[in-house]
């Protein structure tokens, strides 16, 4: 209920919105457009929020929530026994810019809500993100990848996480994990309407290390050097210190 | 309580990190090693991926040696030379390992290069103490007296040299290629060696005891200095964050551990911290020999 009405008030609040609302048929907006990796991080959820013109739900709008982390490559490695014992790393398969965060929920499922084609060109859900792969040709590796970033929270397809309020409010809980990345997050909004979308809204929002987690890695990126020299430091200095204490007690 | 590891890029329990470093601490002080081969299994086992949990074991090491060093140092039981040309063996040897080590990460072999590493000289090391230590029990008994140190073929070689304080005077060759050894292990395990180091210098170099642990945790301290920084510079996998909870942990444990190990005879001692390199060992091998829960494994593209 306090929910609801905080969402109620940030999208009255919102300066476009209560113009835009009555001429646009999709308004959106995110809980917050930064979000900061301190040593205390263990994951963050944003909540992304909109209202649309007319009443949502079955044979009238449809909603589809994405969002899409920064993109890097990835290796997916198959175990094979050698020597009939040993599990070693065999044959391998290298997927180019897979997201490193992927999100999508809808009030359905979006296999529900538009035709195969529309989805694999907007890649909507985990079967049509557009993962291409050189080396091992086997699609377990694509079906292994999908497993093991879904197992860690990663890639999340969820059905159920759009909440509608007063039928054309709507509002979607974005769950970031602990482990994920930095940089630069998209997130679209999508209104689709009898098979088709009508409208789409593109926010943006970005993954931050600040404070001592931001420094240790960025002087451990820029200055390898005096990096490693402090870590070489400050372990002595730590090992020193401990001696001194105890011989005391 | 959660901690975001910068450099691992997850987030880990601090307290288990203290507790880690504490129990490692407890062993090494009892057994007077720097305990980084059971500490980087352990990190391995709780998730931190290989390369950071090397790259931090052996920064790790590096402090939890030097306290040990500056004990052994004030009551001069460091032979300095000799530890200078285990030294220039250990920075080569290290400088060689870490070149091995990013060229595994390359081919994606990390993780089974690092536990076979560990099966193969953990096995060895661990059955070889607890056989000696057995028989030393077991001569105690029977009170035959043995030589200082035997001669044999290692002792004909050239470029001799003396080393006062361990009172030998022996070729710079067997100490160098031993130091080049720990080195190149040392890069790709995360120790600082000092469990291989005091056999080799007892049964290969014939240094009396006094100098022994002294003059390891002279080369362990070097050694583990130049892999962090090597590390740190060509494969940015040392964690200060994760290094330091250890370490927090670590340094309070070792002088438990020390207090505890006066108490117990030296052979007794060899023989248990055999059978505890030989269980890692073990441990390390069922993990590779088992069929694994999942066949696939991902990493980012080198």
């Amino acid at each position: 209920m306090i929910r609801r009405a905080v969402l109620l008030l940030l999208l009255l609040l919102l300066p476009a919105g209560r113009a835009a609302a009555q001429d646009a048929p999709l308004v959106v907006a995110l809980s917050q457009t930064a979000v900061e990796v301190t040593t205390g991080f263990t994951g963050a959820s944003l909540m992304v929020f909109g209202s649309t013109e007319t009443p949502i739900g079955p044979g009238g709008d449809e909603i589809l929530v994405v969002a899409r982390g920064p993109t890097r490559p990835v290796v997916v490695r198959r175990k094979v026994p050698a020597l009939g014992i040993l599990w070693v790393n065999g044959p391998s398969a290298r997927f180019a810019g897979v997201p490193g965060f992927y999100f999508i929920a809808g009030t359905r499922p979006a296999w529900q809500l538009l035709p195969e084609e529309e989805r694999q060109r907007n890649s909507l859900g985990l079967d049509s993100l557009p993962l291409t792969s050189t080396g091992a040709r086997s699609p377990a590796f694509r079906a292994a990848l999908l497993g093991l970033e879904s197992s860690s929270g990663m890639w999340v397809e969820d059905t159920t996480a759009i909440e509608i309020a007063g039928s054309r409010l709507f509002h979607a809980r974005l769950p970031l994990p602990a482990a994920v990345p930095t940089g630069d997050y998209r997130v679209e909004v999508l209104l689709v309407r009898s098979r088709r979308i009508v409208a789409r809204q593109e926010l943006a929002f970005r993954v931050d290390r600040v404070g001592t987690a931001d420094r240790i890695a960025t002087v451990a990126e820029d200055q390898p050097f005096i990096y490693g020299l402090a870590c070489i430091i400050f372990a002595a200095l730590a090992g020193w210190l401990g001696s001194i204490l105890f011989r005391r007690g | 309580m959660q901690v975001y590891l910068p450099i691992a890029e997850m987030s880990v329990d601090a307290l288990l990190l203290v507790g880690i470093g504490f129990g490692v601490g407890w062993l090494s002080g009892l057994f007077g090693v720097g305990g980084g081969f059971l500490l980087t299994p352990l990190l391995i086992l709780i998730g931190i991926p290989a390369p950071v949990a090397v790259a931090s074991g052996a920064n790790q090491t590096l402090g939890a040696s030097v306290s040990g060093l500056i004990a052994q140092w004030r009551r001069s039981n460091v032979d300095a030379k000799m530890g200078g040309v285990l030294l220039v063996g250990g920075v080569l040897g290290s400088l060689a390992g870490v070149q091995l080590f990013a060229l595994l990460r390359r081919i994606g072999q990390v993780d089974l290069a690092v536990s076979l590493f560990y099966v193969v000289v953990l096995g060895t090391v661990g059955a070889l103490m607890v056989m000696e230590s057995l028989r030393a029990i077991r001569r105690r008994r029977s009170a035959v007296k043995r030589k200082l140190h035997d001669h044999f073929w290692m002792h004909g070689l050239p470029l001799k040299m003396r080393f006062r304080k361990s009172r030998l005077y022996i070729s710079v060759i067997p100490p160098f290629v031993v130091g080049f050894a720990i080195g190149v292990l040392s890069a790709v395990m995360g120790v600082g060696g000092g469990f291989m180091l005091v056999p080799a210098m007892i049964y290969l170099l014939g240094m009396p005891t006094s100098v022994v642990i002294g003059t390891s945790l002279f080369q362990v301290v070097f050694v583990a200095a130049n892999v962090t920084l090597l590390q740190a510079v060509q494969l940015g996998t040392v964690d200060i964050l994760l290094t330091m909870l250890l370490l927090l942990g670590g340094v309070a444990g070792a002088q438990f551990g020390a207090a505890m190990g006066t108490r117990l005879r030296g052979e007794e001692t060899r023989a248990l911290l055999g059978l505890l390199v030989l269980s890692v060992a073990l441990s390390l091998l069922w993990g590779l020999l088992r069929t694994p829960d999942n066949l696939f494994s991902s990493g980012p593209a080198l």
